[in-house]
């Protein structure tokens, strides 16, 4: 397949996700959390097409109405990460200098502190919201967005175009605007979009040791919660069909990252 | 040079642990609700308020944030934690029970995962169009698509309820003496995922360094000469190994995240789920001491990869200082 079949593929299959995930509620024929004690554990057949969980719930209609709050948080996250990262990278790399310095040596202490030791730390007490989920994951993966945007940003302030700019007095906030921001934000999207593959994986991981998301909403992760001893129980199917779910979700995101960074030939 | 560099270095180190404890120790300070109630643990509702003044006296839980932080500090210098509050025993002697656990697991798999990625990564960059090469850079990416602990509980399935082989989770078996055997066949399913999560992505990034120098003009004079493959790719490798490092300097701290949730899953009772427990029973002194250690596991991993970076790398020892 030609590179930009691919992506197209991978395209197309992102966006079928999200919009099952948008139109959920008028396609799912179960409730995604009425119990039905006397299905428990059925294994995939005709009228729950991917089995049901150990509350009788139907796996399916979980996988699609979980896939609104994984993706919700996921979306979110990463924009709140992509602001904060424009915002901290251009200050840094518009005005230069000791602050430049500083700035970004902030940053490297705060990419070598491993994330997942701050959201632990918050969620042991913000346990209990999806907001806070996704005010956790944003401050903790806006780092590589704000060195991007600040190298980008120093680069562009060299350029003939930008000095010229700045030499017929055209106003900063329309420099940094139309000059600086807009000619950096293609270098930003391919780490946007990891961003956004890593932020399903923050949100799956969390759940699935239950510290994410609350226990009671559906999200990708929080089904796996159970998938430990579902698995033991011999219920393969209720591990098995979101985490192929996730991988193919990911696994498109990352397809378009890698061939993007083909495309422009660079690492 | 080398002293004043290994010093700036250490300095760095430092600063983030104490960027760490400071941050970790004002965000458990905000947490909602009475310290005195996280201390008591379930049935703090039934506290009442000459209790939970006895409480705040005891652990001087009255005094301002910032003299409680610095005397944490000053004690932790000292190697004094404090006490868990759900098990009443010293934090140091709960982790000095756990870290070794976590330095094994992941000096196994840190170790493997070099010894895998390196030749693989040289391997698949020497040929470019090879089979290899390909299966490298589709492999990397499909394998960085899987979550990790979604991998364990396949493997889980498949090696210990359909094949029986190997244990599900623990350190050892129950009422074993915790023969050496015993403790490795408890290490193998947790080291796999851990290994095989990451290995693909340190190969890939070795491969297109690899690829990278193979372009340059020095490898062409090489083949120029007839020079022979082996001392060619001796050269390459050496070149190609700086980023490399640095990559995987740059990703060591996701990995020891990583290494988190594959010892909660797997129940390996070292740092990891240690602290994940202590999350979710609010044992703060133990969240506290955790984070703590794992920041220093972090630094001191940092610094190893730094100073082979120092070695490798002429450029770096010239200059000094990055």
């Amino acid at each position: 397949m030609s590179t930009h079949k691919k992506q197209m593929f991978c395209w197309s299959f992102l966006l079928v996700v999200f919009l099952v995930t948008l139109f959920s509620s008028y396609l799912t024929p179960y409730d995604a959390n009425t119990m039905n004690m006397s299905e428990v554990y059925e294994s995939p057949n005709g009228s729950h097409l991917f089995g049901t969980d150990h509350l009788g719930r139907d796996v399916l209609t979980r996988l699609i109405q979980g896939g609104k709050v994984t993706l919700t948080v996921a979306t979110v996250a990463t924009i709140l990460s992509f602001i904060i990262g424009l915002i901290y990278g251009g200050i840094s790399g518009y005005l230069g200098g000791v602050l430049d310095t500083v700035m970004m040596r902030i940053v490297e202490v705060l990419l070598t502190i491993p994330s997942i030791l701050i959201i632990l730390v918050c969620q042991a007490f913000m346990q209990g919201n999806i907001w806070s989920m996704i005010l956790i994951i944003g401050l903790t993966s806006w780092y590589t967005t704000a060195r991007m945007i600040r190298t980008e940003f120093l680069k562009l302030n060299q350029m003939e175009f930008v000095q010229m700019a700045k030499m017929i007095g055209t106003p900063s906030w329309k420099i940094i605007l139309d000059h600086l921001l807009r000619n950096s934000i293609q270098a930003v999207f391919v780490v946007t979009l990891f961003n956004f593959a890593g932020a399903i994986f923050v949100e799956v991981s969390l759940s699935f040791l239950g510290i994410g998301v609350p226990p009671a909403v559906p999200s990708w992760g929080n089904m796996l919660y159970h998938a430990q001893s579902d698995f033991i129980a011999g219920a393969w199917w209720i591990g098995l069909f979101p985490g192929l779910l996730i991988i193919f979700t990911v696994l498109a995101i990352n397809m378009i990252g890698s061939s993007s960074i083909k495309a422009k030939g660079g690492q | 040079m080398t002293v004043k560099w290994m010093i700036k270095r250490m300095m760095m180190g430092i600063v983030v642990l104490i960027v760490v404890s400071f941050f970790s120790f004002w965000m458990l300070d905000q947490a909602p609700g009475n310290l005195a109630a996280s201390y008591y643990g379930g049935n703090a509702q039934t506290l009442n308020a000459s209790e939970i003044e006895r409480i705040n006296e005891t652990f001087d839980l009255n005094r301002p944030m910032m003299e409680r932080y610095f005397s944490w500090l000053q004690e932790a210098t000292q190697k004094n934690l404090g006490y868990s509050s759900k098990e009443g025993r010293p934090v140091v002697d709960i982790l000095s029970e756990k870290v070794p656990n976590t330095i094994v697991l992941v000096a196994v798999s840190l170790l493997l995962i070099i010894a895998l990625s390196i030749p693989l990564g040289l391997k698949a960059g020497m040929k470019k169009d090879s089979i290899l090469s390909k299966l490298v850079s589709n492999l990397s990416i499909i394998m960085s698509s899987i979550p990790a602990f979604w991998l364990g509980l396949v493997l889980i399935w498949l090696f210990s309820l359909q094949l029986g082989l190997l244990p599900s989770s623990g350190m050892k078996s129950i009422g074993s003496d915790g023969s050496l055997l015993d403790r490795l066949t408890h290490l193998v399913l947790p080291v796999t995922v851990l290994v095989v999560s990451h290995v693909g992505l340190y190969a890939r990034f070795l491969q297109e360094s690899v690829i990278v120098e193979n372009t340059k003009y020095y490898v062409l004079v090489m083949n120029a000469n007839g020079v022979d493959k082996k001392t060619i790719e001796r050269g390459i490798l050496k070149n190609a190994l700086s980023p490399y490092i640095s990559y995987f300097a740059m990703t060591l701290p996701s990995f020891f995240g990583g290494s988190v949730i594959i010892e909660s899953l797997f129940s390996f009772g070292g740092l990891g789920q240690l602290l994940v427990k202590a999350v979710s029973s609010k044992d703060f002194p133990v969240l506290m001491g955790g984070v703590l250690t794992m920041g220093i596991f972090v630094v001191v991993t940092l610094f190893i990869a730094d100073c082979i970076l120092y070695i490798v790398n002429p450029q770096i020892r010239k200059e000094g200082v990055r």
